[in-house]
């Protein structure tokens, strides 16, 4: 009994240790990059930098937040990314809530058209022909409206919903309220674990989204961050032949790029534990049928 | 995921690109397209000014003009280069800018979208150039320039004008390669100091520096130093390559031009390469270097020699000189092989290229645009600036004064559409001027390496060739990878030939008859 015990513990500690160090190695990475972002060139260049800076400064990263065009950069991510999040939730919350209703006519066959959209889309070509035509080209709109719903993320609304109590609504409707009414001041309230979920999931998307405005944004002056990023620590390697003499002049410094990337990552890193309580409860009620 | 996403979307501009490249060509075969293409130009660009004069009012009658240029890290509008062209043309520009990663992927959507860019400048691709020129989605500049553009006329050469026809039409503007030679051997001459060794002449006598390198230790690091390092993406060494009389991808023999594989040269020059891999004298690990790692070898001061292009040593110097202070550096001269051949690749051609795209609203205006900044005087402001304030002269050679020339001028090259051809070397040189260091490298590769010794690339200066252009990039690595492999020892050079079979079945025989059918009408 009591030697079970011991083994117990020494197997957690194991475990343990095991778990902690696999979660310190992922920092790694990162460590590195914070490390180059605050150190001198020389040191990046001479692949002195591992873990701890080498002559520690913080010129670049002064340089990069001061710089004009990452904060234009930075602005256009962070009004994209609270606009999209806010029309997101609002039209995904809409949605789900009728579609909670059972009794809803024709219900059936609205449900089979959303996700039909889960598993087949129209491809890139069409969609940029759409996007042209809607002439949302260069348009913050095109970054906002294409991701607006996520079926995904309505159904797991829709749940939510069908597991609040069918009474609560009941004695509403004998208050007189109607079907806004029930929705924003009874149902939404009640809601907020699963819509912050949603939320950080859309959030993300929209911070994270690459994609659309490699396609959709010609203007400098609405490039989102994830763009700006791109251009920054992308191709910098002067091996590439394509590059004329004036450009490798011009490269931006590893010190530079390090720390762009270190400057854009902080905004997402500081709403993640905020969110994080509501994170894990929003997930298990996704997974709960209703 | 990421490549799917990025497969889809080459696919997809593609598609796109044609359907409207197609819409475009049959508007070509109406007869008389050229007249009623004018006519709409001339009725856009009309209703483009009104608007511009109701809401601005103050400039006059000129219209904005929309360029796409190539990425910089910069504002283009507030840049300083981009203000001065703005008081010097008279005309407003807004600027957008192509992505630093895949741009052609991009500009084909765009191309293909119609948007409405009076001036577009790329990066040289002559493919995708004589694709767009071909498909008609380009505007034929003859009559413009011919009408607007004495200045352009003057600047830009004929024979650079010439390159750039495309079924004897032209439709784009270059700018020049300003320099011959980028990449050499730098060898650490304070350590040729300590073996009391000179600069080698001769590939046996750099052998021996190598080789004085790694038995007397003069990096002081014992074995962790490596005489010398590069990247494994390089094994055509510069400067080797032409001391074995292949300097090129493709030179000329006999009279052919012959890709480097199939060089009667090329297994000497692997036999001398894999001696020095063999003899420790190449990094051992240089397989697995990239550009960084071999770099980083050398300017923590535990490399001889390193194979670099000059724009990268002002990085390089100074974590060198962190490192070990009193080193000195500089680039190997050409040397000169059993054969008593020598030299390196000299590119020439172009750099960028601009041009008109059909869906342009006032082409007339762009030419006369270009035509204002390549000027005599404003073209040379925009390139490096007033004297006195961004430059000083000094025995005929432009100096910089810093920073200011690297905060007003240091992206003057992104501005331009077309180069004046005859000075703009002699200017640019001031760019190189900004680290005295690297203009010593500089100095070393393209000025006083003999002219015999600067052998041209014969297809840096080809039109598009479409063999060449769809297998080169194939056949190079393949090539390279082998090249490697027979360095390192893991091949032999009894398999070349079946190697070499292999090569003219992916593209080698269709590119080298091409090659040729080209250099035999030159």
């Amino acid at each position: 009994m009591h030697s079970k015990k011991i083994n117990e513990y020494a197997l957690d500690t194991v475990i343990y240790v095991i778990l902690i160090a696999l979660g310190l190695s992922t920092l790694v990475p990162f460590i590195t990059v914070l490390s180059k972002s605050v150190s001198e060139e020389w040191a990046i260049t001479s692949g002195k930098v591992n873990l701890l800076p080498v002559g520690f400064q913080l010129d670049t990263l002064q340089y990069v937040v001061t710089n004009h065009q990452f904060l234009h950069a930075m602005l256009i991510s962070v009004l994209v990314a609270v606009i999209g999040t806010l029309a997101s939730l609002l039209i995904t919350a809409m949605t789900a809530y009728p579609l909670s209703k059972r009794e809803l006519p024709g219900m059936g066959i609205v449900i089979v058209l959303f996700v039909f959209t889960m598993m087949f889309n129209g491809g890139i070509i069409p969609n940029y022909l759409l996007i042209r035509q809607l002439n949302l080209i260069d348009n913050l709109g095109s970054l906002v409206l294409p991701g607006l719903i996520s079926v995904f993320n309505m159904l797991v609304i829709k749940s939510y919903f069908e597991s609040l109590p069918q009474s609560l609504e009941e004695s509403a409707k004998l208050d007189g309220a109607r079907n806004f009414t029930i929705l924003f001041r009874i149902m939404l309230p009640l809601s907020g674990p699963v819509l912050a979920t949603i939320g950080l999931f859309y959030a993300v998307y929209y911070w994270n989204d690459y994609f659309n405005p490699m396609l959709y944004i010609n203007s400098t002056s609405l490039k989102p961050l994830q763009l700006y990023l791109q251009d920054i620590v992308m191709n910098a390697d002067s091996s590439s032949f394509k590059m004329s003499a004036e450009d490798m002049m011009n490269v931006p410094a590893e010190g530079v790029r390090a720390a762009t990337v270190i400057a854009s990552t902080i905004p997402i890193l500081l709403v993640y534990p905020f969110l994080q309580k509501y994170f894990i409860k929003g997930v298990l009620i996704g997974s709960v049928k209703g | 995921m990421k490549r799917m996403t990025k497969m889809l979307s080459i696919a997809a501009t593609t598609v796109v690109l044609a359907s409207s490249l197609a819409a475009c060509s049959s508007n070509n075969n109406g007869g008389n397209n050229s007249a009623s293409s004018n006519e709409t130009a001339a009725t856009t660009d009309n209703s483009a000014t009104n608007n511009n004069a109701a809401a601005t009012d103050t400039s006059a009658t000129l219209p904005t003009l929309k360029r796409l240029d190539v990425f910089q890290g910069e504002d283009y509008a507030t840049y300083p280069a981009g203000k001065l062209l703005e008081e010097k043309t008279g005309y407003k520009m807004t600027y957008d800018m192509l992505p630093q990663d895949n741009p052609t992927q991009k500009l084909n959507l765009l191309m293909a979208s119609g948007e409405p860019y009076d001036i577009v400048t790329t990066y040289n691709d002559m493919a995708m150039y004589s694709d767009y020129a071909k498909k008609g989605a380009l505007t034929d500049l003859t009559p413009l320039i011919d009408q607007f553009g004495p200045n352009i006329k003057s600047a830009i050469s004929q024979q650079s004008r010439d390159a750039l026809k495309v079924d004897g039409k032209l439709y784009g503007i270059p700018n020049i390669i300003t320099y011959p030679v980028g990449f050499g051997i730098l060898i650490r001459t304070d350590w040729l100091d300590k073996v009391g060794m000179k600069m080698p002449a001769s590939t046996d006598e750099f052998q021996a520096v190598l080789q004085a390198f790694k038995d007397k230790n003069p990096g002081g690091h014992g074995s962790q130093d490596v005489p010398f390092t590069l990247k494994g993406d390089l094994p055509m060494i510069d400067d080797l390559v032409g001391a074995f009389g292949m300097p090129n991808p493709w030179n000329d023999v006999n009279g052919q031009l012959t890709p480097r594989l199939l060089d009667p040269s090329f297994p000497d020059y692997v036999k001398y390469v894999s001696g020095l891999y063999a003899g420790g004298l190449l990094d051992k690990g240089f397989v697995v270097n990239k550009d960084a790692t071999a770099k980083e070898k050398f300017s923590s001061g535990k490399a001889g020699a390193i194979v670099v292009h000059w724009a990268d040593i002002p990085g390089i110097s100074d974590a060198l000189t962190k490192a070990a202070p009193d080193a000195k550096f500089a680039f190997v001269p050409a040397l000169k092989g059993p054969n008593g051949k020598s030299g390196f690749g000299a590119n020439k051609g172009f750099d960028r290229l601009s041009f008109v795209p059909k869906s342009a609203k006032n082409p007339e205006d762009a030419i006369k645009w270009i035509n204002a900044s390549l000027e005599p005087t404003t073209f040379k402001e925009l390139a490096i600036g007033v004297e006195g304030t961004h430059y000083t002269v000094d025995n005929g050679a432009y100096m910089p004064i810093l920073p200011i020339f690297n905060d007003e001028r240091n992206l003057a090259n992104d501005y331009m559409v077309g180069t004046d051809e005859a000075n703009y070397p002699q200017y640019w040189q001031a760019r190189v001027h900004k680290d005295p260091v690297m203009f010593e490298a500089f100095d070393t590769l393209n000025n006083k390496t003999a002219d015999a010794d600067k052998i041209l690339n014969q297809l840096s200066v080809a039109p598009y060739l479409e063999a060449y252009s769809k297998n080169n990039q194939k056949l190079e690595t393949m090539s390279g990878d082998y090249t490697v492999k027979l360095i390192a020892g893991a091949e032999k050079l009894d398999g070349l030939g079946d190697f070499q079979k292999k090569f003219n079945a992916e593209g080698g025989e269709a590119s080298i008859k091409e090659v040729n059918a080209w250099y035999a009408s030159k």
